[in-house]
Parts: structure tokens; C-alpha cells; sequence
């Protein structure tokens, strides 16, 4: 069953098409990627299926329905969660009240708020720093913390923008493990925006290519790194040097 | 249940807060009695006023860092409801002053709707312009005695007149406002753990983000402006039985909305103490200040001056104001 797909879509800020007939569908509980060099548009296509931008033509359905014209906070509410790619959490919460945030959009009750944000902290190990300021912690733990509040909201869909940027590899196996297990364990699909391959190459059973606003390709990691139209577009001449300099 | 028990649970600030809050209280409760000058009185029984019309604003303004530079047009509705209501048609305090509280809060839907598509700077200064439409419409308004305002006149009634809260001795008013005044701090300990008062926070911070996590961001601040208005406005009806004479110039200036402002963003925006540290700051001050400036009329504006001087301060140094600080040492002290 689907439970989101995109339909033509277009997003044009003034004359820049940043999302350019845009379509793909993702099955439940598929861990997908989206790829593309900087500029390319993943994350306006995230922040359009939010509903965080008006879009400029198409349709997105998410879970059966049509979420085109729904405003960000009406598409979180029906199970659709994502992360920012700079933004890390709110200054003056401590972790869990920031891992509450997003619970109270299941409960008005706050000591049930407060119960299930600690769940998601065990969950991702992070209780020990639950009476912390985000700020006062490492930047792999704050990346986790906003993973943890998009939990919160008890998504159905889960996008997540480079929340492995700027990490080192160890913190990088980390964070796979953790996306690695709400998908196996909690069965949350997700998106996932990344630059790092390694992550992408290793966690994601589908990837979709965006180069300037248009998806160049769509399938699984093997196919993706071979075909030439990509390697071209996006991992460049670097790339394709290294790899044959391997093999030779 | 759960919200009475969050109300009235104040267990996680440290216990030294709560003993020197404890101690606070109890002292404020003996103050009549340690004979003190009608000024002294006059002074604590504003700075109860100005603490709650200071709780009121942090809700939006501090818990929701809408900075709201409009709240005396609410000092203003709430006093003239209850004035009009009691001077008009002999109707009680405990009567005129949740009406007023309504027409308050609906007047705060019909423009917040509005002013709420504004951000930063332009919200501020819309909330300035309504409140000073509002007072400029008092200002010619007949029914509501114009420039010249309302008088209650207590000659007629028979004080203590616990109805009408028409009494002669201050002592009275004071004990009733500081009831209202504790009130306000146990909503207020309700209201920032509530699901409301995270939204706000979130809110505060980033509203993508907010909204991303299911946060309705238009019709959560909104609700909180009601409730701040609500807050300014019972104080306002309390004003007008207090002061007796209203005018749209001393209820509804620009200066009683930024000391309001000013006041909480001095103590501490978005904590539960700031507005209260604010107001017993400034508030003892501007008395003084008043006392000393009424022999010396040259100097007057001085008060401007010294909140200007304030703003910049906090704004340069400490955003959070003097809890800021608190909060700040502590958590140092902690991390050692
Ligand atoms: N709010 C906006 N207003 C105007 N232009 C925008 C806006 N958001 C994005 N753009 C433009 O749209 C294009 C796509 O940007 P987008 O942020 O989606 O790229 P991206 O693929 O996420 O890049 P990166 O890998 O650097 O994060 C860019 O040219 C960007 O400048
Ligand atoms: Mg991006």
C-alpha cells in the first residue's frame, strides 16, 4: 500500500523552478533516500509535502489522501513528521521538554506527554541527557534530540533533512543504527535527505536522484551508483575517477 | 485533577526558591500590619496590580515572545466596563468584572485575528496603534465621560462595600488584590507546564518547527493573547473601584503598556517570577520617582529615560532578564 505519493510536482519560488515535475511514489515501511548536490531541491520537495510551502502545481497524497492544500501543522497531525536540516532544538527546553513538544500533539495531559518522551528517550538512548540543554550538548546528540521530537508526534511517515551532516564517522554509524531501528523495529517509513553516501548506500533500500529541481533517476542503491546520468549529475568527475583508478 | 495538581505543584524549582518565596509571601501578608505610610500602601497595592497586569503580558510576551506593546488598552476596557456598569446601573464589582473580562477577551479575538499575521517589529507597533485608537475613541466618547472620565464617587455607597469593593481604608484592597495576585501565579505555574504554554515555547523559538510538530501557530497565540488580556483586565476592573477616576489617559497610555512590557522583560520573560521581580523593581521606583519629580518639575521625563536605559540594558546583556541571570549562575554552579 502507498503511503505517499507525488504527482507533477512544481514548486517555483519567483522564477527559479526549485521542484520540477516531481513524481514518485514510496510503498509503507520502505526507507528511502533523496539525493541530488546542493541546490537541487530535496529539501523544498520536503518542505512541500509538509505543507510548509504552497505548491506551485501537482498533487501530493499521503496515506490515501489528498494533503496538497493542507497547512503544515493539519499534515503533522495526520502522522507526516519531519526534521529541519539547521535547525537543532528550542534554547531554553531541556531535552525531554523539547521531546514533549512534540508528544502533546497526541495528549493534552501533561503527565502522559511526559511519560511517552521518556519512552522515546530510552528508545534512543538519550535519557541521560534528558534534564540538558540542547545546546549543551554534542552535535550528534542534538541531531538525535530532533529526531526524537519529531517521534514524538508518533508519525506513520518520517522525513528526515541530513541529520548526519557535520558528523564524524563514528557518530555517523550511530545515527544509522537509530534510523535503522525505528524502521526495522518501530516500522516507520521514512525519507531521508543526505549527503554522506556511506549512510545513504548503507541504510536506504531506494533512492531518488534530484538534480536542478527535476528527478534524473529513481531505484535501488546498486543501480543508482551505476548509472551514468548520476554519476555524471552528482557525484561528478571525482567520483568516477576514483572508482575507475580502483579498478585499474 | 491533573490540571489542579500541576497548578498548585511547584516542586521543580529548587527548594531554596520556594523558601524564599514562602518567606516573601508571608511578609507581604503581615505588611498592613507593621503600620506602614498610606504611600507605602498606595505602592504595594500597585505593585500587586502591575504584577499581574505583568503575568498577563508574559504569557504572549514572554512564554510566546510576541512582544506585546499594546496591553493598556485592556487596563482600559476592564476599568471602564466596571466604572460604567457600577456608576450607571449600581452593578457589583464580582459582576462588572468577569463582563469586562469578556469584552476584553472578545475585543482581543476581533484584532489579534489580525494582528497576528504580523511578525517582530510590526506586530509590536500594531498593538501600539490599537491601543491608542482605542484610547483616542474614549477620549470623545460621551457615554463614557469622554476626556474627562468617570468618577465613582463613594460618598454614595456605605464602605466597606464588599460588592462594589468601595472602601475607604486601603487595607482592603490590598488583601483583595494580593488574593488576586496569588491567584495569577497559580495559573500561571499551570499554564507554562500546559500543553499551551509548550506550544507557545516552541513557537518562541521556531515557528516552522512548531508548526511541523502539529502546532496550530495562528490560533495558539490567539488563545494565549485572550488569556493575557484576561489577566490585564481584572486588574483594570480592580483599578477603577481602587482609583475611583478613571481617565483614558491613565489607564490607556503608551506608558502603561511598556512599563507593563518592560517590567516583565526586566524580571524575566518567560519565567514564572520575572514579571513579579519587574514589578518590584519598577513599580517602587516610579512612585519614588513620582514623589521626588512632583517638586521638581523640570526633571520630569527622567522616568522615560531610566526605562529607556533599562531596555537597552536588558536587550545587550540579558534577554531573559534578571532570572536570566539567575537561571544562568545555577546552571554553572550545576555543571561544576
Ligand atoms: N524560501 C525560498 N525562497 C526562495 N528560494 C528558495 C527558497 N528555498 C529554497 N530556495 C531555492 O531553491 C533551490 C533549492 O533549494 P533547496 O534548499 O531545496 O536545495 P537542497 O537540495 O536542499 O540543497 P542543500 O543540499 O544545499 O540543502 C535553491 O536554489 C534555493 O536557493
Ligand atoms: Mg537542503
Amino acid at each position: 500500500m502507498k503511503i505517499l505519493e507525488v504527482q507533477h510536482l512544481v514548486k517555483e519560488f519567483g522564477g527559479l523552478r526549485a521542484n520540477d515535475d516531481i513524481s514518485f511514489s514510496l510503498e509503507k515501511e520502505e526507507l528511502t533516500g533523496v539525493i541530488g548536490p546542493n541546490g537541487a531541491g530535496k529539501t523544498t520537495l520536503f518542505n512541500c509535502i509538509a505543507g510548509l510551502h504552497p505548491v506551485t502545481s501537482g498533487r501530493i497524497f499521503f496515506d490515501g489522501r489528498d494533503i496538497t492544500a493542507l497547512k503544515a501543522h493539519e499534515v503533522a497531525r495526520l502522522g507526516l513528521a519531519r526534521t529541519f536540516q539547521v535547525y537543532t532544538a528550542a534554547g531554553d527546553l531541556n531535552v525531554e521538554e523539547n521531546v514533549m513538544v512534540g508528544c502533546f500533539m497526541r495528549t493534552a495531559s501533561r503527565t502522559e506527554a511526559r511519560r511517552r518522551a521518556r519512552r522515546i528517550l530510552a528508545e534512543l538512548n538519550l535519557e541521560e541527557h534528558a534534564d540538558a540543554l540542547v545546546s549543551e550538548l554534542p552535535v550528534a546528540a542534538q541531531k538525535q534530540v530532533t529526531m526524537a521530537t519529531a517521534l514524538g508526534t508518533a508519525p506513520k511517515l518520517l522525513l528526515l533533512d541530513e541529520v548526519a551532516a557535520g558528523l564524524n564517522p563514528s557518530e555517523i554509524d550511530q545515527i544509522m543504527d537509530t534510523i535503522r531501528h525505528l524502521h526495522h523495529d518501530l516500522g516507520i517509513t521514512i525519507v531521508l535527505i543526505e549527503h554522506v553516501m556511506a549512510l545513504v548506500m548503507n541504510v536506504c533500500q531506494r533512492l531518488v536522484v534530484l538534480d536542478y529541481g527535476k528527478k534524473i533517476a529513481d531505484g535501488g542503491p546498486e543501480d543508482i551508483a551505476d548509472n551514468p546520468q548520476v554519476i555524471k549529475a552528482y557525484l561528478g568527475e571525482r567520483y568516477v575517477a576514483e572508482h575507475t583508478g580502483e579498478l585499474s | 485533577m491533573e490540571t489542579l495538581k500541576n497548578a498548585f505543584d511547584f516542586s521543580d524549582f529548587p527548594r531554596s526558591d520556594l523558601v524564599v518565596a514562602g518567606v516573601l509571601a508571608l511578609a507581604l501578608a503581615a505588611f498592613p500590619f507593621l503600620s506602614p505610610s498610606s504611600f507605602a500602601m498606595a505602592t504595594m497595592i500597585q505593585f500587586f496590580m502591575f504584577s499581574i497586569y505583568g503575568m498577563g503580558w508574559n504569557t504572549i510576551g514572554g512564554y510566546g515572545g510576541q512582544v506585546d506593546l499594546g496591553k493598556a488598552q485592556y487596563v482600559g476596557i476592564g476599568a471602564y466596563t466596571t466604572a460604567v456598569m457600577l456608576i450607571r446601573w449600581d452593578i457589583p464589582f464580582w459582576v462588572s468584572m468577569p463582563v469586562g473580562m469578556c469584552l476584553s477577551v472578545m475585543w482581543s479575538f476581533i484584532i489579534g485575528y489580525p494582528l497576528f499575521r504580523l511578525k517582530g517589529h510590526y506586530f509590536a507597533i500594531a498593538t501600539i496603534a490599537t491601543s491608542l485608537v482605542l484610547k483616542d475613541l474614549f477620549e470623545v466618547w460621551d457615554f463614557v465621560g469622554a476626556a474627562r472620565g468617570l468618577e465613582i464617587s463613594p460618598i454614595k455607597y456605605h464602605p466597606p462595600d464588599f460588592l462594589r469593593l468601595i472602601f475607604r481604608d486601603d487595607i482592603y484592597y490590598y488583601y483583595i488584590i494580593f488574593a488576586f495576585f496569588l491567584a495569577g501565579i497559580v495559573y500561571i505555574n499551570w499554564f507554562r507546564k500546559s500543553r499551551l504554554g509548550f506550544q507557545l515555547r516552541s513557537i518562541k523559538d521556531n515557528e516552522e518547527v512548531a508548526r511541523s510538530l502539529g502546532i496550530n501557530v495562528h490560533w495558539a497565540k490567539i488563545k494565549t493573547y485572550a488569556i493575557a488580556t484576561a489577566f490585564v483586565s481584572v486588574a483594570g476592573s480592580f483599578h477603577a473601584c481602587y482609583i475611583k477616576n478613571i481617565e483614558p489617559e491613565d489607564t490607556m497610555s503608551l506608558d502603561i503598556s511598556i512599563l507593563i512590557a518592560l517590567m516583565a522583560m526586566l524580571g524575566g520573560a518567560g519565567s514564572l517570577w520575572g514579571p513579579i521581580i519587574g514589578a518590584g523593581i519598577l513599580i517602587p521606583l516610579k512612585s519614588y520617582l513620582k514623589e521626588w519629580l512632583g517638586a521638581r518639575a523640570g526633571l520630569v521625563g527622567i522616568d522615560l529615560i531610566i526605562y529607556a536605559l533599562i531596555i537597552m540594558v536588558i536587550s545587550a546583556k540579558e534577554p531573559r532578564g534578571i532570572w536570566g541571570i539567575v537561571e544562568r549562575v545555577r546552571r554553572r554552579k550545576r555543571r561544576r
